[in-house]
């Protein structure tokens, strides 16, 4: 009897079917490369990935309400580049007020994004496509083509440094932060309702379009942090930063079992779902792979892990009906 | 990706004259015309001659627009299609040369496509719970990746014999001959959009595919169909685009996903699924070119053109939603 | 109500902040003309071009007194002359376009700039096209792919066009000349010796390279394998792999980090692209590695790293002046349009005040000009080129 509840609990959880992955994962490289699990690789696993982990949060709230944001870099790069470009003018230069900054100038954007889609009934991919060229745009514009480097950045960048509690402490804030914030409170609980059934959640007196607009200003606010927290680790700001990565942030969020058509996905999925995207980036040159084919194997590695999780769910489908049947 | 509460069919073609000219695709004529003038204006350059000269590697990309209408028509999405253009182009171009006859390679550039496309349309209907955005986001990096591979260290991969490419990339008088094949498939897609049966299919299953599903439309064998066809056309683009390249690397199309998909919803045909019509595309297509071609003749920044044409499409976006909510407002005041 | 209030402070904040940001960039480019106007006058010289000219006497080692920076040679007036660079935003190309403009304008021609939004070979065949409509008098370009643009500047030629490349080669047949920042057997070799230098002759070093695609790190890393193979000095060099960063500072970081921990025993870390120079040498300089760092990188972006000492990870680099060879593919496009030359070897001209150059052989079977040797910066000179390019 015991025995059998745990394998309930083990099949019935996605967040375990994910453990899984990953300790094989960590498994299979550790076989190549014995020292993959060393404190150190460990550390560097969360500090080159924090950004694609904090803004996994934000897609999730808006994956939560089935749209989706592909405007996420493009803000990054707004933001981070107002940063750079403050920094490198030596306009300003406390680590603080430039976080707020960013944090504001992404939650503008974000704003704009959320106002648009609920307010002007516009498919959230559209929207966010054409923001995607805005905010870049204005990104290079901001550059005026140039870029914010070490030297400029120099006492800025210590906050990111390799070694630094910086970037960890961000990552542990947001995250339990929005564990709290998802599960406990109203926010999160209608995020949740608007994103299984608008409908009912509007007749239950749920504002539907503040809802919606709170959760793409949540999601550009994160855009806007990591912004800022891009040229703290990279001590670089260029342009062209984090371009094409917003894609591997909705890859991490499907990973980690949240649904594209919204109402399913939790943050400690996430979590575990940006982990194995971060665990891909940082094993395949640790492996021996060649550099060339680096790229195809980790979208096979997504891939299969996207297809797998289809099939334990339907396993898992299939064995609560026949628990139902017995 | 199917409606979740009872969306009406919309599709339904109607023949008032009254109604074109002030549907969204009259809109948008008025607006190519207009477009046309402002060109005129500010470029000198802006020629006939000029524009047909610049327009093949964008008419290349346009062969995409088509089945990439169905598919949204259907609800779903392919971001994989610039990957796909890649690897067909790469593998075209070492067939040639490796001395096959330009036959043959046109046809291996086509299969490659079609192989994609198939293996695309395979993983979303095996698999359905999948969202045809994640699943093509990893096939993306996928077919990117195998073009990768076997352009090996040099990354670059160039025609020895120009010959059979330059045929096509040919011209009949100024015209270039992609332009008639843009047009013959233009011809196609939207017949079959709009009047036959397969056509009349995709609107069932984008507008609601599960009450298409109980209709006897058999959903995951159009999907099949549809995803297969943008394969073929990515191979279309791919051979054209490799007809002014004369050669393919690993850039090769990347990007090409958001342009085509941008052109699709200027031209009213909503990523919902189960909205729009190819006349409105085919012209917001045209659209969008001749405002890159016109606005890159006056050297305006390219960062700067990029913001232009996102702020038009939201702009394009915006505008349904806006007076459908002034339209009810309109009524509601009428009512009280 | 308080929540609407907030609301409106932020896109308030937000406004302010865009409208500081179009502000900074209009001021910096009202300077950008106004020194463009004063080099036109020639005469005056303004502070920010006596660096200039200071910079360049000091990379050419003292080959010509330092005069007016931009000294026209021949007449441009009434032609127009364009720039293709690899793509918008990124300072090295930026100064390649201000030595260009500098030079044509003071020339009394009329400078396009084109800056596709992507470094992307497609992007750049649009650019192309474009200018072939707009009827310029020359293109000279830096190439995203070396064959792929073979039949957009065919036309170009066919229509008339002087077409001549910088920086990144294209074909043999699609251009008139190559104006080469320097030899790549020369910069092949500078780079092995440098790697002998700092490894003390023996050991294991590897190489972090942009994109696979990408044609001038590819030639410079076949260069530098075909040295160390053909010399005896070389044999105990032991280069482990070439790893590709594709110029993105993240992907750059995890490739420098897999370097150092599959090959503990790493002595150089050789980088020929300024993008993976930089995120290598933070990644080294932040751990305290004993690993060195050497390669071809923008002095702007590596100060903070060049140094002797152990808390620096950048012994020395080198590159050439981005303004300089700017100037010079600008002298040529001018020298190609008024018939001084046309792109054959043994043709020469005079290029300002750099100098005369002559016209040879190139190894692709076209012809080339070479701007000069790639210039070293160390801990006693990095400081006075930091703020230059």
């Amino acid at each position: 009897m015991q025995k059998k509840s745990i394998w309930k609990k083990l099949t019935a959880s996605r967040e375990a079917s994910l453990v899984i992955v990953l300790i094989v994962l960590c498994a299979v490289v550790s076989i190549f490369s014995p020292n993959f699990l060393s404190p150190t690789n460990i550390g560097q696993i969360f500090r080159n990935n924090a950004l694609i982990m904090v803004m996994a949060v934000g897609m999730l709230c808006v994956l939560l309400t089935g749209g989706i944001d592909i405007s996420i870099t493009s803000i990054l790069a707004f933001s981070g580049m107002t940063v750079g470009m403050l920094l490198k003018n030596e306009i300003l230069s406390n680590t603080f007020l430039l976080f707020v900054i960013a944090t504001a100038i992404g939650l503008g954007c974000g704003i704009l994004n959320g106002v648009i889609i609920s307010k002007g009934k516009v498919t959230p991919i559209i929207c966010t496509m054409g923001f995607m060229y805005i905010w870049r745009g204005l990104a290079y514009v901001v550059s005026n083509s140039s870029w914010a480097s070490g030297s400029d950045v120099a006492g800025y960048s210590d906050f990111g440094k390799d070694g630094s509690a910086g970037p960890y402490v961000i990552l542990i804030v947001v995250f339990v932060l929005f564990f709290i914030l998802m599960k406990w409170t109203k926010f999160g609980r209608k995020i949740y309702a608007v994103g299984s059934n608008a409908e009912a959640a509007r007749i239950s007196g749920i504002n539907v379009d503040r809802t919606l607009t709170s959760a793409y200003a949540v999601m550009g606010m994160l855009s806007g942090l990591c912004g800022a927290l891009s040229v703290a680790i990279y001590a670089s700001a260029q342009p062209n930063m984090q371009y094409g990565k917003e894609m591997d942030v909705i890859a991490a969020c499907v990973i980690g079992g949240a649904s594209m058509n919204g109402g399913r996905g939790t943050i400690v999925g996430t979590f575990f779902g940006a982990l194995i995207m971060a665990i891909i980036a940082k094993a395949l040159p640790l492996v021996g792979i060649d550099s060339i084919a680096q790229n195809t194997v980790k979208g096979v590695i997504i891939l299969a892990v996207v297809i797998l999780n289809v099939v334990t769910q339907r396993m898992m489908d299939r064995q609560n009906l026949e628990r139902r049947e017995m | 990706m199917a409606g979740k509460s009872g969306r009406t069919i919309q599709a339904v073609p109607q023949n008032s004259v009254k109604k074109m000219l002030l549907s969204w695709e009259g809109a948008l004529v008025l607006l190519f015309i207009a477009l046309n003038i402002f060109n005129t204006i500010i470029s000198p350059s802006y020629t006939l001659t000029n524009v047909l000269r610049e327009m093949p590697k964008y008419l290349a990309e346009i062969f995409m627009l088509f089945p990439m209408a169905y598919i949204l028509v259907l609800g779903d999405i392919d971001i994989s299609v610039g990957s796909i253009v890649c690897l067909s182009a790469t593998v075209a171009c070492m067939a040639s040369n490796a001395g096959l006859p330009m036959v043959l390679v046109f046809a291996v550039g086509l299969l490659v496509g079609v192989a994609c496309g198939l293996v695309n349309g395979i993983i979303l209907t095996r698999f359905t719970e999948l969202p045809s955005m994640i699943v093509t986001l990893a096939t993306q990096i996928i077919f990117r990746g195998i073009a990768e591979i076997s352009l090996g260290s040099g990354g670059s991969v160039s025609l020895k014999n120009i010959d059979g490419f330059n045929a096509i990339g040919g011209k009949l008088g100024k015209v270039p001959y992609v332009f008639f094949f843009v047009m013959i498939a233009a011809v196609i897609f939207t017949v079959i959009l709009a009047k036959c049966s397969f056509g009349r299919k995709l609107y069932a299953i984008g507008s609601n595919s599960t009450a298409a599903y109980y209709a006897g439309v058999n959903v995951q064998k159009c999907r099949l169909i549809v995803f297969t066809l943008m394969g073929l056309m990515a191979g279309f683009c791919a051979m054209f685009l490799t007809s002014a390249l004369f050669g393919a690397n690993t850039t090769t199309g990347q990007g090409f996903e958001m342009d085509v998909i941008a052109m699709a919803v200027f031209g009213g045909i909503a990523t919902t699924g189960g909205k729009g019509n190819l006349i409105g595309g085919i012209i917001s297509a045209f659209i969008i070119v001749l405002l890159r071609i016109a606005l890159g003749q006056i050297n305006l920044n390219s960062q700067l053109i990029l913001v232009i044409i996102g702020a038009l499409l939201i702009i394009a976006v915006l505008i349904p939603g806006v007076s459908s909510n002034l339209r009810a407002r309109r009524k509601m005041k009428t009512t009280a | 109500m308080k929540k609407k209030v907030i609301s409106i402070m932020l896109s308030a904040v937000m406004a302010a902040a865009l409208l500081a940001g179009c502000g900074s960039s209009s001021s910096t480019t009202t300077t950008d003309t106004s020194s463009s106007e004063t080099e036109t006058a020639a005469e005056e010289t303004a502070s920010e071009e006596t660096t200039e000219a200071a910079a360049e006497a000091a990379s050419e080692a003292g080959e010509e007194a330092a005069s007016d920076a931009v000294a026209a040679s021949g007449d441009a007036t009434g032609k127009t002359f364009a720039i293709v660079v690899k793509s918008a935003g990124n300072p090295y190309n930026e100064k390649e376009i201000e030595g260009f403009q500098a030079v044509i304008e003071a020339a009394g021609g009329t400078c396009v700039v084109k800056e596709p939004e992507a470094a992307t070979a497609d992007a750049q065949v649009s650019a192309i096209q474009s200018l072939i409509s707009q009827g310029v008098d020359s293109i000279s370009i830096a190439a995203n792919d070396e064959n792929a643009l073979q039949s957009a500047l065919q036309e170009a030629m066919d229509a008339g066009i002087q077409v001549s490349c910088f920086d990144s080669k294209v074909n043999a047949s699609s251009r008139a000349t190559f104006v080469n920042q320097a030899g790549t057997q020369e910069i092949g070799q500078t780079l092995m010796d440098a790697v002998y230098d700092i490894t003390g002759g023996s050991g294991q070093w590897a190489i972090l390279s942009a994109t696979s695609q990408a044609t001038n790190q590819n030639a410079w890393i076949d260069a530098m394998k075909s040295i160390a193979a053909s010399d005896e000095k070389y044999a105990d060099l032991e280069l482990v792999e070439v790893a590709y960063g594709d110029d993105e500072p993240q992907k750059s970081t995890d490739q420098t980090q897999a370097l150092l921990s599959n090959y503990p025993d790493l002595k150089v870390i050789c980088a020929p692209t300024t993008v993976g120079i930089a995120a290598a040498a933070k990644v080294l300089q932040d751990q305290g590695s004993s690993v060195k760092l050497t390669g071809l990188g923008l002095p702007s972006e590596m100060a903070e790293y060049i140094g002797d000492d152990d808390a620096h990870s950048c012994p020395y680099m080198y590159l050439w002046n981005p303004i300089d060879l700017g100037q010079l593919a600008a002298y040529t496009s001018i020298a190609l349009v008024n018939g001084d030359i046309t792109g054959t070897a043994g043709d020469s001209f005079t290029a300002g005040d750099m100098g005369d150059y002559t016209v040879v052989e190139a190894d692709d079977g076209g012809t080339e000009i070479i701007l000069g040797a790639p210039f070293r910066f160390d801990s006693s000179n990095i400081d006075e080129w930091k703020d230059i390019y």
